[in-house]
């Protein structure tokens, strides 16, 4: 009865346009009060929502957002583009190679996919027109490619999940991240050769091996921040919160003081941006708290729990429709929301049928990577569209090919729990 | 309206603010490593600190944020609405929020302060009273609701033209 109720509020607040935060808040309030005294619930529900961001390992968030933020703005993307360019440039499809590994790379290091849609799309979405590839196809592949950055470290919301699923280690995930990341870029780059045999395309002419020195050289100082946070994290050096710190003093460094592309003026208004971008993830924290203790107070995960593993026992079909679900959850909703409503409700049914919390945050993750770059509601098709100066209509076409390739490196990993747990093992990091 | 007129001094203040306390959790986490690893001496109030300013910077946050429209939403009513629809949808939503705001966190919030003020509650490293930091919560949701408020006024301004 009050899991109806809380469906029923919270899919009419979400459908109107209430901010998504406030929504699961109000949801829950409703809830609530069915069995709660008013001024008791309200009481309650103010100190779950400070208690939800009181946690140390979320501090890591902010930090990540402001070293993104001092890198993003560094002039990154350009040095990066060049570096990729080296690299696979010479190969046939070459433009379109080069965009992948530079959104995986930036993805990686600014931490946001839609900043990486933005900067790497800036730079390469005109040039990929001007060789011939369409601009609807660079400005697909650019957000495709962009979500790769939140599988591969360091990535906020793997550290999201580390929070929502009680304790799975943040070391862990991030190298757990590292396999399915690449393999989502693997996949997307498929795509590109397919599309560049069909529409006749032929690759950049072959870098010098000085051109690849310089470009590595350049781009190197970039690159070094990823060795230096996770060879940190993972080596017990520091925790991932300390990490952060770490990595905001390195990025402040190479963009005010090597590189020069970020003004001291710039920076009160970095931060002001930071603490913007933060907050918003807080207080979705803050209330998810609540909606997630309301769900067990009420008994609803193992109610679902019950209910598909009454369905079928067979853990591939249950396992396919958690994937389902999730999917089409990502359609509809931002990945950090769903990654705070979705672990308490499947982490328990997938726990009982023996996927480790790992490898299902890495699953959850890389399924609502999809959902970033499909309508009606991905963010980085917006983003994506005024970058490329085009219409969503048109990204959709080139993107058909792209989810279907997302979508089996999904299932790779859906069904291959060592491209999660592999790499974190290998380290010591039992799943 | 006048509603405006308070709102762009507060929005200045809160920038100012929230930047201030994004430079000290910085400085706080910061000083964590070079304290263990330079010093020798792991400082054992950095942790509380950084914390406490995480939900400061959260809550305040939250309502510059709803100020600047900044909150993720599904919006795709929003899109199939005339004018005259889309602005009653956006007072009904900035109500909703409004509900929210003074219900649970000017109420609860303050209702949370006042009873862990009377129970003398400390925290554990620093031992500053846990009421200081909840009062976080009741001063974000009395911005929110002014927001809300002015957001109301504009949306009911905008469909009655």
């Amino acid at each position: 009865m009050s899991f109806l109720v809380l469906c029923i509020v919270l899919a009419l607040l979400l459908a109107i346009g209430v901010p998504i935060a406030f929504a699961l808040g109000l949801a829950t309030l409703c809830t609530m009060l069915l069995s709660v005294d008013p001024l008791p619930a309200f009481t309650t529900m103010a100190q779950r929502m400070a208690g939800g961001i009181n946690s140390f390992a979320l501090l890591a968030i902010p930090l990540f957002i402001l070293s993104g933020n001092l890198m993003a703005r560094g002039g990154i993307a350009r040095r990066l583009v060049n570096f990729a360019r080296a690299l696979v440039g010479a190969l046939p499809g070459g433009l379109a190679l080069v965009n992948v590994v530079a959104c995986t790379l930036f993805g990686a290091i600014s931490g946001s996919a839609i900043a990486a849609t933005s900067a790497v799309g800036g730079v390469m979405i005109d040039e990929m027109r001007r060789e011939g590839y369409g601009r609807a196809f660079g400005t697909a592949l650019t957000a495709a490619a962009s979500t790769t950055g939140m599988l591969i470290p360091p990535s906020n919301i793997l550290i999201v999940y580390a929070v929502a699923s009680g304790g799975v280690s943040v070391a862990a995930l991030f190298l757990g991240g590292y396999i399915p990341g690449i393999l989502l870029a693997l996949a997307l780059m498929f795509v590109c050769l397919a599309h560049t045999r069909r529409a006749g395309l032929r690759g950049g002419p072959r870098s010098s091996l000085a051109d690849i020195a310089r470009a590595s050289f350049s781009a190197l100082p970039s690159l070094l921040l990823i060795v230096l946070v996770i060879g940190g994290i993972v080596g017990g050096a520091f925790t991932a919160t300390e990490a952060g710190a770490i990595a905001v003093v390195y990025a402040f460094v190479l963009a005010v003081l090597v590189y020069r592309e970020v003004a001291p003026g710039e920076i009160a208004d970095i931060l002001l941006k930071s603490a913007e971008t933060t907050a918003v993830v807080m207080l979705l924290i803050a209330t998810s708290t609540c909606l997630s203790w309301i769900l067990a107070y009420e008994n609803i995960p193992q109610l679902i729990s019950d209910t598909l593993l009454g369905f079928s026992d067979n853990p591939l079909l249950i396992l396919l429709m958690i994937n389902l679900v999730l999917l089409l959850v990502g359609a509809f909703m931002d990945m950090t929301p769903a990654v705070l409503v979705f672990t308490p409700i499947f982490l328990p049914v997938a726990t009982q049928l023996g996927m480790s919390p790992l490898h299902f945050g890495i699953m959850l993750v890389m399924n609502l990577c999809i959902g970033l770059c499909s309508p009606p509601v991905g963010s980085l098709l917006f983003v994506g569209s005024a970058i490329g100066r085009t219409s969503i209509g048109e990204i959709v076409r080139p993107l058909l090919p792209m989810y279907l390739a997302m979508f089996l490196a999904l299932m790779l990993v859906t069904y291959l729990p060592a491209t999660a747990e592999w790499l974190p093992r290998l380290f010591g990091f039992a799943g | 309206m006048n509603l405006r007129r308070i709102i762009a001094p507060v929005d200045a203040v809160l920038q100012r603010v929230l930047a201030l306390l994004m430079l000290l959790l910085v400085s706080c986490v910061t000083w964590q490593v070079v304290s263990r690893y330079l010093l020798g001496d792991p400082s054992s109030w950095t942790e509380e600190l950084a914390r406490y300013l995480l939900v400061w910077i959260g809550l305040l946050g939250a309502a510059f944020a709803y100020g600047c429209r900044a909150h993720m939403a599904i919006d795709l009513l929003q899109g199939r609405l005339g004018e005259r629809g889309r602005a009653l949808l956006r007072a009904l939503i900035a109500a909703l929020v409004l509900v929210f705001a003074l219900l649970v966190t000017v109420l609860g919030g303050s209702s949370l302060v006042a009873l862990t003020w009377e129970l003398k509650q400390e925290s554990a490293a620093m031992g500053v009273p846990m009421a200081m930091v909840y009062t976080v919560i009741p001063l974000s949701g009395l911005l929110i609701a002014l927001y809300a408020i002015a957001d109301i006024a504009d949306a009911l301004r905008g469909a009655r033209r």
